[in-house]
């Protein structure tokens, strides 16, 4: 465990530095207030502190303040030790948002003893960080396949509506759904469609670059948002992911399955701007589309262009230019 | 050797705690006189000229180093002496610096010839 130490006078840090290396820490030595906070308010810091109470450029207690100002970063356990022993000091020393203090001279064995306290809140904490995270990714995520699940791939794909609205872009959805996935259940098992599932995630993750978007939309639905892309490179994507999907026989416990996949694409500078449901029914409907056409294939999503047409959303096949 | 030291005529440090505070580490134990021997002679001088000055805040500075230092020795009774002066210079009464610089002056110079001799037992 990394530990800062931070004092002024050169034998106290030497005594310190010295205990505490015996103890199993490593251990960084600084002789004034500022280094200290310097090195700790950074998120890779050390996570203990020794802190003297006197020190030059910022004193203990200022340490601790500019310290416990951080959000959003690991907890850093905090001893003050001093040869200030009053009770103000001791209340104004845990004001700071010290969390223990220790009079000079001190014993080794208690602060030993103190710092293993110490230790045992880190870890707690640790947990605790760990529990949200995993509580945090369980709420994002889908269990079966991690992908982003369908609220957060629906609020992601707003945000992403609106930017490249703002920013005169063009985003491209694609409702992806694999055909007839009932029969894969049917004939070889739920175990070997859950397979099926989360292969089809692995080749979606990686037919698209790192920062597009992918979720679980329903079943066996998935919904692609495709950042910042002109409507060449959204045709082409959907060509590759169904390429992905159909070219090779996904793996499974009880033998290979072939599967194919079939998309409806929507891209939203044709579309202006439009509600985010609404967006989804379009390219929902272009999904259909394709599965209509006999599926495994990509249908485009285009808007009526008036109120005299008869046809009020055409669902294109797509033409790759070759 | 409790508050006691072969051929000193006066409590000056707890050599048993002396070494129970080092772990029984005699390198460090010479690491630490070392530096003290050093460090000792800048810090009275720095000490000093405060009293002079009559700067309550310097001399408080001053004496909280040395203090520190010395507590760090074990050497309880000098500790207490330049802790007065802190004490002094913290509520600002000067009239007073002299006599305590003075009674710290004298337990330093009962202190060091015996830390030389810690120093040479241990080398």
């Amino acid at each position: 465990m990394r530990i800062l130490i931070a004092d002024d006078e050169i034998m106290s840090r030497r005594l310190l530095q010295k205990t505490l290396e015996r103890a199993g820490y490593e251990v960084t030595a600084v002789e004034n207030g500022r280094l200290a906070a310097d090195q700790l308010c950074p998120a890779d810091g050390p996570r203990l502190a020794l802190l003297d109470w006197v020190m030059p450029e910022l004193d203990g207690p200022g340490v601790c303040r500019e310290v416990r100002k951080r959000t959003e970063q690991p907890y850093v356990y905090m001893v003050l030790l001093t040869s200030k022993e009053s009770k103000q000091d001791v209340v104004a020393g845990l004001e700071s948002g010290a969390d223990d203090y220790l009079t000079k001279p001190f014993d080794p064995e208690e602060l030993k003893a103190r710092l293993r306290t110490g230790l045992r809140i880190l870890d707690l904490e640790d947990r605790l960080v760990e529990a949200r995270e995993k509580m945090r990714f369980q709420a994002t995520h889908d269990g079966l396949t991690t992908l982003w699940n369908s609220g957060v791939i629906v609020d992601l794909l707003g945000r992403e509506l609106a930017r490249s609205w703002r920013e005169h872009v063009s985003t491209s959805i694609l409702m992806c759904d694999l055909d007839h996935f009932k029969s894969v259940n049917d004939t070889y098992g739920h175990l070997a469609g859950d397979e099926v599932l989360k292969e089809t995630a692995k080749r979606l993750l990686a037919s698209v670059r790192s920062y597009d978007f992918v979720g679980r939309y329903g079943g066996e639905e998935f919904l692609v948002v495709l950042n910042n892309c002109n409507p060449a490179y959204a045709v082409a994507r959907a060509e590759e992911i169904r390429k992905a999907i159909a070219q090779k026989p996904m793996p499974s416990s009880s033998g290979p399955v072939p599967i194919t996949m079939s998309l409806g694409l929507l891209m939203s500078q044709e579309w202006g701007y439009r509600p985010v449901q609404e967006l989804l029914q379009a390219a929902d409907a272009a999904l259909y589309a394709a599965k209509a056409a006999g599926r495994n294939c990509v249908r485009v999503a285009r808007p009526k262009v008036s109120s005299a047409d008869s046809d009020p959303q055409a669902h294109e096949p797509i033409r790759l230019r070759r | 050797m409790k508050e006691t030291e072969k051929g000193a005529s006066h409590l000056t440090f707890d050599h048993a705690e002396l070494f129970a505070r080092v772990d029984n580490d005699r390198e460090l134990l010479h690491d630490l006189l070392t530096i003290f021997k050093q460090e000792f002679p800048r810090h009275l001088k720095a000490l000093r000229e405060a009293v002079e000055s009559r700067d309550g805040k310097l001399v408080a500075v001053a004496a909280h180093t040395l203090k520190g230092m010395l507590l760090n020795l074990a050497a309880s009774q000098a500790a207490a002496a330049v802790g007065r002066l802190e004490e002094l210079g913290r509520t600002g009464e000067t009239s007073w610096f002299q006599d305590a610089l003075a009674a710290f002056e004298r337990d330093a110079t009962s202190l060091l010839p015996q830390l030389d001799a810690c120093m040479a037992e241990v080398h």
